[in-house]
């Protein structure tokens, strides 16, 4: 192991263990003393409908009611597009949609008022229905090869369908945001959220004041997992307009139920995949991907990008094509959750290589085993492998760990009596960083050392710590290459008005990008260092020269620089009494280079893992037919306690990439991904195999393995 | 703010019972969550009365303030009610949760109220003016609902010291292995003497409502345990021809599905 992977004690730690970190609601006061207004959202009853009247009831003195009306720029909030409205148009989209704000010095009141507003809506026949949507944000189509001569000449053709649901990040505080008008004209924006630049742009866009008239902190942030990329954006524009036309601070905080009803989730998504195989070999992919995107665009398209490039998984397939389109429904805009699209389109070749192999009558490991990429390889969007696939390897120390190809063997045979077991795995990857070329034209990376007279060095940059823990890994890697202690060396929670824009706090990118611009940042420190005296460095991005461009147009070139790489493997036994599934054994190695912390990185490994069971067995939301979400609590969107932990082992497999500080590669999401594939693998496998039932979707509760059951001829 | 009472002993807890509309608190577990604006509540857990698990030679009685984690640090307290009780949402619930709040919260996916039923159980009721005990079965009329009158309290679950050590089964489904409401449950007790089937119980989470198959049981009765083994399905299906499952966060057919084949395995498994 190498001396920066050696674990140490979190920076904010004793803060967080003691419960002195301050949250977005804590504020008493502001930190100048000033009172601050309660703000609350008036949102729609309806998935569509005209509003034609908001009546409110007799507001007191210092009661305030805010909508489109008061925004004093732009009412589209800039994410992606620009679709989203800070408050609804003439026309609400989904359930949930905000019209307007209350806004006032006590709650109590605020939510009287709130029960007394009317609102008279013209109901529109609403779109729910991922299948049949025609209307798509996003419609993408790429691949390589000769696809339509792959198909003529196989020996077989498979086609089948996936079904992946709704995953909520709940995090640890709800979403939650406040605004300060300043005493010089500058609007003031801070709380619980990942992006502190995103925020900048659209607030500054909505207030219409130009990037120096608003700044943005991130408050302490307990978690994230993409579920606070694009919503503070809306959410900061709100009570920034609230803010604006009050004169005074404004604050708004979600409550749990509002949050899991009405901010952005997992895409849930429908995948329809063909294979062709010819001589035992897959020669061609079709996959035809639809994500429910919701009501607007929001981070659709990066989320579908990313999802799309993964289709073909880690195989070789020689001819693909690919299309995939973010279909508009009128239901909650989705955004991001670790994993980012990908999860979805690795559920679904995942299962499907399963299923061939099945029918082929070869062992799934073996078969996929004789399609991984390597090294050198051409990826879906004809760009390279360029380091090794460990992946073989991988596979190796997972079935060190579980007996995976015994037992693959042995549970595969018929099984008979109330208990019956079944073992699954997977392997997929995760593109390092953010998807094509956004790195270098979009967001062009800026990290910043100071140096104080006292000889301490504050980090600059914009990333948030969200419990994965770059206070403590920002400051870790400048204190190696400086040679000091890491007393000496802090990361703030950053403020757009100090640090500069180092992107967003996303995609795992921060310790693989970031990290490598603050290690070469300090090793230029060291060299001009100077005691006694200020000092500064800056870094900025700079593609590695082996990239081959990408192309988005025709999704062509490396998505991504490097991969990080998982294989994870499953063993439940399954009660046929009751649907029970026990999981007996989780078993993971992930690659993800170089570890700076090692126990940061096992605890994302675990905890993503732990996600990703989640994902495929009990977290299970939905809509109905008005398009109201019905699990908005946690009585009835369940995620797993610490009781529902298995048996879980997280081993690392180190391959380094030479761009990233001392070979890290990105290592956030990757856990997430490959879970659901090996735990549904191993619940069909346990109920007979895919020739008497053949799974596709995910979640997969209990309730659906007894009716599964029930389906079975006597 | 939260107003209320706090009485040191039941009589004069009965007396503000019969004089005002506050509310009983147990341990809050449920009451909290309902988070009712400006009640006024009566708080329970200072009257000691409420708080004893004893021993009268007949019946095992555990106060209506006595929580599921006393319960369980407890000796009298019978194997499959403790069985019951460990599955119950978590420590902390535990710790605060009691018998009388699981019963006057009137769920129909109440856990100690399940193995009370199985175990023929009752429940004593009091108020200024009297008391009444009455089986558990009587005690609830539907979901949301209880024979339970403004000036009663519930003061203690009784359980037939008979039933206490008998042989029992029992599963608790929930949607996951901690803090979840039973999806199904069931809890049986039975009594089989050389053979023979003395005494049986079935119970069930999942039809709405508490209730006892007292024809269906009775059936059972005298005959042997090898024979209702042989005929399991036949004889889970006497009981679940009587049985009408809800559909809510899972469908009838889950309910019906998983209780049949539970059923069946205890018929299976009794002697
Ligand atoms: C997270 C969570 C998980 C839970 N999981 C489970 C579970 O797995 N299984 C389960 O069965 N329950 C569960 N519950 C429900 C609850 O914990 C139980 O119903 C518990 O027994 C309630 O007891 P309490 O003392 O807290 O009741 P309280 O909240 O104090 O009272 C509940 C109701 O009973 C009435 N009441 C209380 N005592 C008396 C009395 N002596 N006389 C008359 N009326 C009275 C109250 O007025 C109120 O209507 C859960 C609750 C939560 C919050």
């Amino acid at each position: 192991m190498k001396e920066i992977s050696r674990s140490i004690k979190k920076k904010d730690h004793d803060n967080k263990i003691e419960g002195r970190s301050v949250y977005v609601d804590d504020y008493p006061l502001t930190a100048s003393g000033k009172r601050i207004l309660c703000g609350k959202l008036i949102h729609a009853a309806y998935a569509k409908a005209r509003v034609l009247s908001v009546t409110l009831p007799p507001l007191p003195e210092g009661y305030t009611y805010v909508d489109r009306n008061d925004v004093p720029g732009d009412n589209n909030v800039n994410i992606v597009l620009d679709d989203t409205p800070v408050f609804c148009r003439e026309t609400v989209e989904y359930i949930g949609e905000p019209i307007g704000m209350l806004v006032g010095p006590e709650e109590a009141v605020v939510d009287e008022l709130l029960a007394g507003v009317k609102v008279e809506y013209d109901q529109i026949e609403p779109m729910l229905d991922l299948r049949n949507g025609t209307e798509a944000f996003f419609d993408y189509h790429f691949g390589h090869g000769d696809v339509d001569r792959a198909f003529a000449e196989a020996d077989k053709v498979y086609e089948e369908e996936f079904l992946t649901g709704y995953q909520d990040q709940t995090y640890l505080e709800p979403q939650g945001m406040m605004a300060e008008p300043e005493e010089d004209g500058r609007m003031f924006v801070h709380g619980s959220l990942q992006c502190p630049y995103y925020v900048h742009g659209a607030v500054a866009r909505a207030l219409g004041t130009g990037p120096e008239g608003v700044h943005i902190l991130q408050d302490v942030t307990g978690g994230g997992f993409g579920g606070k990329e694009d919503f503070p954006s809306i959410l900061g524009c709100q009570v920034a307009v609230a803010a604006h036309k009050t004169g005074q601070p404004v604050r708004c905080v979600y409550n749990r139920r509002e949050d899991l009803e009405f901010t952005p989730k997992r895409h849930p998504s429908l995948c329809r995949y063909k294979l062709a195989v010819k001589d035992g070999r897959v020669t061609a992919l079709e996959a035809d991907v639809r994500f429910d995107a919701g009501a607007y665009s929001t981070l659709s398209a990066v989320v579908l990008q990313r999802g799309i490039i993964a289709a073909p998984g880690i195989y070789h397939i020689p001819n693909v094509r690919v299309t995939g389109k973010a279909i508009k429904t009128n239901t909650v805009p989705c955004g991001a959750y670790r994993g980012f699209g990908a999860p979805q389109t690795f559920f679904a070749i995942e299962m499907m290589m399963n299923h061939v192999a099945q029918d082929l009558g070869v062992d799934s490991i073996t078969f996929k085993q004789q399609h991984f990429a390597k090294q050198g390889d051409m990826t879906s969007t004809q760009g390279r492998y360029h380091f090794p696939v460990p992946i073989p390897a991988m596979l190796d120390e997972v079935d060190a760990l579980c007996a995976l190809r015994r037992k693959h063997q042995a549970y595969s045979l018929p099984q008979t009596g109330r208990f019956r077991r079944g073992i699954g795995f997977s392997a997929i990857f995760h593109g390092a960083g953010f998807t094509g070329s956004g790195e270098r034209d979009i967001i062009k990376a800026t990290a910043k050392l100071r140096k104080y007279a006292d000889g301490t060095v504050e980090v600059l940059a914009s990333n948030g710590d969200i419990g994965q823990g770059v206070r403590t890994t920002f400051p870790k890697i400048v204190s190696h290459e400086l040679n000091l202690p890491l007393e000496k060396v802090r990361y703030e929670h950053p403020d757009t008005a100090r640090v500069p824009d180092s992107g967003p706090t996303v995609a795992s990118r921060s310790l693989m990008t970031v990290g490598e611009l603050l290690r070469r940042a300090a090793i230029r420190l060291r060299d001009i260092w100077q005691d006694g005296v200020e000092q500064e460095v800056e870094e900025h991005y700079k593609e590695p020269d082996f990239v081959i461009p990408f192309y988005l147009d025709r999704f062509e070139g490396d998505a991504y620089p490097t991969y990080a790489w998982s294989v994870s493997a499953v063993e439940v036994e399954v009660d046929t009494y009751t649907g029970r599934v026990q999981i007996l054994g989780a078993y993971g190695s992930f690659d993800v280079g170089t570890p700076v912390d090692e126990n940061i990185v096992l605890g994302q490994m675990e905890g993503g893992f732990l996600q990703g069971l989640g994902y495929a067995s009990i977290e299970k939301m939905q809509y109905d037919e008005k398009g109201r979400i019905r699990n908005n609590s946690f009585t009835d969107y369940l995620v797993p306690t610490a009781m529902d932990v298995p048996k879980l082992i997280a081993r690392l497999h180190v391959e380094e990439y030479p761009d990233g500080p001392y070979g890290a590669k990105g290592a956030g999401e990757l856990p997430l991904v490959g879970p659901p594939p090996a735990y549904l693998e191993a619940v069909e496998m346990a109920l007979g195999g895919m020739k008497r039932h053949r799974l596709n979707r995910i979640p997969y509760s209990a309730e659906d393995v007894i009716l599964e059951l029930n389906k079975e001829v006597p | 703010m939260v107003n209320g009472y706090k009485p040191g002993s039941l009589q004069e807890a009965l007396d503000i019972r019969s004089r005002t509309d506050a509310i009983p608190y147990a341990g809050g577990t449920d009451l909290m969550v309902r988070n009712q604006k400006g009640a006024v509540y009566l708080f329970l857990n200072d009257i000691e009365a409420l708080k004893q698990i004893t021993d009268d030679g007949d019946m095992i009685r555990i106060g209506a303030a006595v929580t599921f984690t006393r319960a369980l640090e407890n000796d009298l307290v019978p194997p499959l009610m403790k069985e019951a009780l460990s599955q119950i949402a978590a420590p902390a619930i535990r710790n605060a949760g009691t018998f009388g709040g699981n019963l006057g919260n009137a769920s129909d996916k109440a856990d100690s109220v399940l193995a009370a039923l199985a175990l023929d159980g009752r429940v004593r009721l009091a108020s200024a003016g009297g008391e009444r005990t009455v089986r558990i079965e009587d005690f609830f009329v539907k979901r949301g609902e209880t024979i339970l009158r403004d000036d009663e309290l519930i003061v203690e679950v009784l359980l037939p010291k008979s039933r206490c050590s008998l042989p029992f089964y029992y599963q608790k489904l929930g949607g996951r292995n901690a803090l979840a409401i039973s999806r199904v449950a069931f809890a049986g007790v039975y009594d089989v003497q050389d053979g023979v089937i003395r005494s049986i119980s079935v119970a069930v989470i999942g039809e709405g409502k508490f209730t006892r198959y007292r024809e269906a049981e009775a059936a059972l009765i005298g005959r042997t345990a090898e024979e209702v083994k042989e005929n399991a399905a036949a004889c889970a299906d006497s009981f679940i021809r009587n049985m009408t499952f809800t559909r809510g966060r899972v469908s009838a057919e889950y309910r019906r599905t998983v209780v049949r084949n539970l059923l069946t395995d205890y018929l299976t498994s009794l002697g």
